[in-house]
């Protein structure tokens, strides 16, 4: 009729989950969706079932090799790859909230359509190949994320954090919006190959590059990096884990792959090395200040929300080497982060860490109780670290690399001095609830406490944790099967 | 079939066989424990006779290669990585020393853990394939992988089933490491992206051509990342935590094995890589070795606490493993090759010996002991062997490999040779008074009158297991003493190639170094 069979193509792993987001508040008009436990199921089910019909129809797209497109949206390689990306990270997240807002007692189906709201906003935001689109998935992805962060109602930091995220969110995307009307003013096109090709010229005009800058900081905000980050600490702390294992793995994600497309999009020349170098101040700064702010803290979430940090910054290290390789690095890290991570905050969830208890105090001596989980998040935290033979040091080894390659040692030399001192945070997980005793209050509490068996959350854990180790084992191919060929075939789509 | 499916993959088995065991043995509960510590010393034992059947008969290959498994792995960023394992002169002895090492540690400490002690032996069995792994591994990330991951375990190791200070000294432990490693890997891959390749023939050949100064500051990372390991003078200061707080067999295998793994490093790695570098900074490692002898002989004699004793006496004997290397001779580089395997043993030992008098009067103050030698006669016989075999006592092992050592010092043909030679030679006085000064304290003398102290909790003598546990390690104090040929003559083809580059230094006389045998 009006769509040929390239575009349906093209937005079907849009409209999948966006259907699912459409019907989960019908099935959650119930009210007694408290009471009824076939009803929560089956909410979970339709979020599921969407996630999963999304990750296969996109799935067999990447097999089939085709990257279709409709109008500005373009679902190449690298739109495919944040597709998938974002339905596991999904998918994990549903797995998770279903144990997590039942211990809250806070079970809501609106949860899982904002949630799903937001994947499909973070991947029209990595398809979109023009500035308007691009704003309208970021919007797309934030404001479910706002109020996601907010849900669980009956915990007055989850107005604070949710209120805190909002207002800066707001103000990073006027930034963003004004950026893109400054970019449209000057270059008089929305399509960011040609506003690329402009800002590569070696003496672009001073209100682009104030444009670009904007625009700039609207991508490293998503990112989490210094100077944006500061909302992260708190908003991290506020949300229920499950969402913030979500906004930490995929917001990230989808930023970092839409500023590739942006970057990727023809700027070279004179004009990238202003762009590298920006990105290389960010970089360094987020590495330095996100390692040695995780240092301090008390809380797990707070110290995961400074380790997200710093981990934006050995992101933009790779975006600073820039080559091919580098990109491909940088998915590697970004597949390697979304297993970890999600692992890491999975810890909180199948040990039922409710509320505030998530201080090291709360999880001392909790190892033993249930050595499966807290050895698999034990990998997950040492994977974070970067220590060998697990995933999270290959992403490190392949952006050290090419950075080494490029020239960058000093960057490299930073990266490893603070990857260094992020082995002790992340170490004091693994000592806290392994080293340590439980106190004998906390005895008490647990007895009080009805034991929460948590499975869902467990099972995504394990399966985080099992990820971790076997892509440690055989990273090679990851590495080709899926990093190199959207590094490589993102480039040759754009130029 | 599995038989045939061994003998193709010899090292792939012996490497990854613990792993395996050990992590099935993970799963076991608690109340099993008595059951996981039996299958995990049948394991290593298994590993053990493995290596004891088909090892010593393997023939000597194209370069002294006994074995080789080779096969791709991944490419990531342009540099393949291979799997490329391969057992030769180098790494002979200590492979043996390691799957011999590891199920006499288990059957020493069996009791001597009471909490998870299955636990702590799965971790065992773990630790043991990262050393197994990072001893025969010949592709540079591979043996980073090795390197690395042998960290985890051996930090649980200390951390949970260590003493009062465990997590203090676990995190040191940690840190320290990889402080050394992560500069390290950044040279790594500079010379990797030059060379393209992770084979140290390879990055060698590409060293080569990078202008000298950058030859020099590379095999600075790489020496730091050894040096801290090993541990030398003035980095060494993890060491006496590490293993004051380690459980019993902690110390042993960290004594025993992974200390080795630095000095080997230099060995197989950094010296082969940037040779010109390495005879530049051979004075300088010479000076920080001698340091360590003398400086650890010395503090060592001021300790309260014998097991600390025994740990600055490690960096005291380590000292000397450095000094052989860094004569760049073949003499005294087998010298610390076949020191390596003494102190494996003889240090191994004296840890082992500490722990059963701490599990019987859990104390380990020198002042709380006195007359032992009454209430623990074969107690007694076996420290007082293993003492003097520390002490390099002619025909027990330590003689021949500091014998060898100091004669490849002194004839280096480096200025500095004949000084650092007499040097060390004061480290072996010194390490003479401070141990029999130890041994006089606790063994001889009248019974520390206290009855709180350690002394009269000592109401039993070694038991049978403790004998048996023992009396392997005595043997071979003797036989590495009065035949160390059987322990050199593997290496010595391979270190004479790994030094080939090195530059002698003038005045050396040529015909020295193959010579002296």
């Amino acid at each position: 009729m009006f769509l040929s069979a390239g575009e349906l193509s093209a937005i079907l792993p849009l409209l999948i989950p966006a259907f699912g987001a459409c019907m989960l508040p019908l099935a959650s008009l119930d009210k007694d969706q408290a009471t009824v436990k076939w009803i929560r199921g089956a909410m979970f089910l339709m979020a599921l079932f969407s996630l999963g019909g999304g990750f296969l129809y996109t799935a067999r797209l990447w097999a089939s090799g085709a990257q279709p497109a409709f109008g500005a949206l373009h679902m190449d390689r690298l739109a495919q790859f944040s597709a998938i990306f974002t339905f596991v990270a999904a998918a994990l997240a549903v797995l998770q909230l279903w144990d997590h807002l039942h211990q809250e007692g806070w079970v809501k189906g609106e949860t899982l359509s904002l949630l799903l709201f937001s994947a499909t906003g973070m991947i029209v935001f990595v398809a979109a190949k023009n500035l308007i689109l691009l704003f309208l998935g970021l919007e797309l992805l934030s404001i479910p994320l706002y109020a996601l962060t907010a849900t669980v109602r009956t915990r007055s930091q989850a107005y604070e954090g949710g209120m805190k995220y909002f207002i800066t969110g707001a103000v990073a995307a006027s930034c963003f919006l004004m950026g893109s009307v400054l970019l449209y003013g000057v270059t008089g096109t929305l399509d960011l190959a040609t506003i690329g090709q402009f800002l590569g010229a070696a003496r672009p005009d001073p209100l682009a590059l104030a444009g670009a800058a904007l625009v700039l900081g609207g991508f490293l905000f998503k990112m989490s990096a210094v100077p944006f980050h500061q909302w992260t600490p708190d908003v991290y702390e506020a949300a229920p884990h499950p969402v913030t294992a979500f906004m930490s793995v995929a917001t990230k994600a989808a930023a970092v792959l839409a500023l590739m497309r942006f970057l990727g999009a023809g700027v070279s020349g004179p004009g990238s090395l202003r762009i590298q170098s920006a990105l290389a101040v960010a970089a360094v700064l987020t590495l330095v200040l996100g390692n040695l702010a995780a240092l301090a803290q008390e809380n797990i979430k707070r110290m995961l929300a400074y380790s997200s940090i710093s981990h934006a910054g050995y992101i933009l290290l790779g975006l600073v080497a820039g080559t091919p390789e580098a990109h491909a690095g940088v998915i590697f890290y970004l597949t390697a982060y979304l297993f970890m991570n999600m692992g890491a905050f999975g810890l909180l969830s199948s040990f039922g860490l409710v509320g505030d208890r998530t201080t090291f105090d709360d999880v001392k001596g909790l190892g033993w109780k249930r050595p499966d989980h807290a050895i698999l998040a034990t990998l997950c935290m040492f994977s974070l670290a970067g220590i060998p033979p697990l995933a999270g040091f290959y992403g490190k080894y392949m952006i050290f690399k090419e950075l080494i390659v490029q020239g960058h040692i000093g960057m490299a030399v930073t990266g490893v001095l603070a990857s260094l001192v992020s082995v002790y945070y992340y170490l004091r997980l693994p000592v806290a609830l392994f080293l340590e005793k439980r106190s004998e209050k906390a005895e008490r509490d647990d007895a009080e406490r009805p034991a929460f068996k948590a499975r869902m959350a467990g099972a995504a854990l394990i399966v985080c944790g099992v990820l971790v180790v076997v892509l440690g084992l055989f990273p090679g191919s990851l590495y080709k099967g899926l990093a190199k060929r959207v590094a490589v075939d993102a480039f040759q789509a754009v130029r | 079939m599995i038989t045939p499916w061994m003998n193709s993959h010899l090292l792939t088995f012996l490497v990854f066989a613990p792993f395996v065991c050990g992590a099935i043995l993970l799963l076991f509960p608690q109340r099993q424990a008595a059951l996981a510590k039996l299958l995990a010393v049948m394991g290593a034992t298994a590993v053990l006779a493995v290596a004891a059947i088909k090892l010593f008969r393997l023939p000597a290959g194209e370069n002294g290669v006994l074995y080789l498994e080779r096969a791709y792995w991944f490419t990531a960023v342009g540099v393949p990585v291979e799997y490329h394992l391969a057992l030769d002169g180098l790494n002979f002895w200590l492979v043996i020393l390691t799957v011999f090492l590891v199920p006499l540690t288990m059957l020493g400490t069996w009791n001597s853990l009471s909490n998870r002690a299955g636990t702590a032996f799965a971790l065992f069995l773990m630790l043991e394939t990262g050393m197994l792994g990072a001893l025969v591994a010949q592709d540079l990330l591979l043996f980073y992988l090795f390197w690395e991951a042998m960290l985890l375990p051996m930090y649980f190791l200390i951390g949970v089933w260590g003493g009062s200070e465990r997590k203090y000294a676990a995190t040191k432990f940690m840190l320290f490491t990889l402080a050394g490693s992560l500069l390290w890997l950044v040279a790594l891959l500079y010379t990797a992206g030059a060379a393209g390749s992770f084979s140290p023939e390879v990055m060698a050949q590409a060293a080569t051509r990078m202008p000298v100064k950058v030859q020099n500051l590379l095999f600075v990372a790489f020496a730091l990342a050894f040096a801290i390991k090993v541990p030398l003078f003035p980095l060494h200061t993890w060491l006496p935590d590490a293993h004051t707080e380690a459980p019993t067999a902690g110390s042993v295998i960290l004594a025993g094995v992974l200390l080795k793994l630095g000095s080997y490093g230099f060995l197989r790695f950094a010296i082969p890589i940037f040779p010109g570098a390495a005879a530049h900074y051979a004075g300088h490692l010479a000076a920080l070795s001698t340091v360590a002898i003398v400086y650890g002989a010395l503090v060592a004699m001021m300790q309260t606490d014998i097991k600390k004793l025994v740990a600055y006496s490690s960096v005291s004997h380590m000292g000397f493993v450095m000094l052989g290397i860094a004569s760049m001779t073949v003499v005294g580089t087998q010298g610390a090759m076949l020191q390596m395997l003494n102190h494996g043993v003889s240090t191994g030992a004296l840890f082992l010996l500490v722990g059963m008098i701490y599990d019987r009067a859990h104390t380990r103050r020198i002042a709380d002991f006195g007359g032992v030698a009454l209430r623990m006669p074969v107690f007694t016989t076996f420290f007082l062997i293993v003492t003097l075999s520390s002490i390099g006592l002619p025909l027990t092992n330590g003689f021949a490999g500091e014998f060898l050592i100091l004669n490849g010092t002194w004839l280096s043909g480096f200025g500095w040779g004949r000084t650092a030679a007499c040097f060390a030679t004061l480290g072996v006085l010194l390490s003479a008074a401070y141990m029999l000064w130890m041994f006089k304290r606790v063994f001889w003398g009248p019974e520390n009158p206290d009855p709180e102290s350690g002394t009269h909790h000592l109401n039993e003598d070694l038991t049978p297991r403790e004998i048996a546990v023992m009396l392997p390690l005595v043997a071979l104090i003797f036989w590495m003493g009065i035949h160390p040929q059987t322990f050199l003559g593997h290496s010595e083809k391979q270190v004479a190639r790994a030094l080939q580059q090195a530059q002698a230094p003038e005045g050396r006389p040529a015909a020295f170094d193959s010579e002296v045998k």
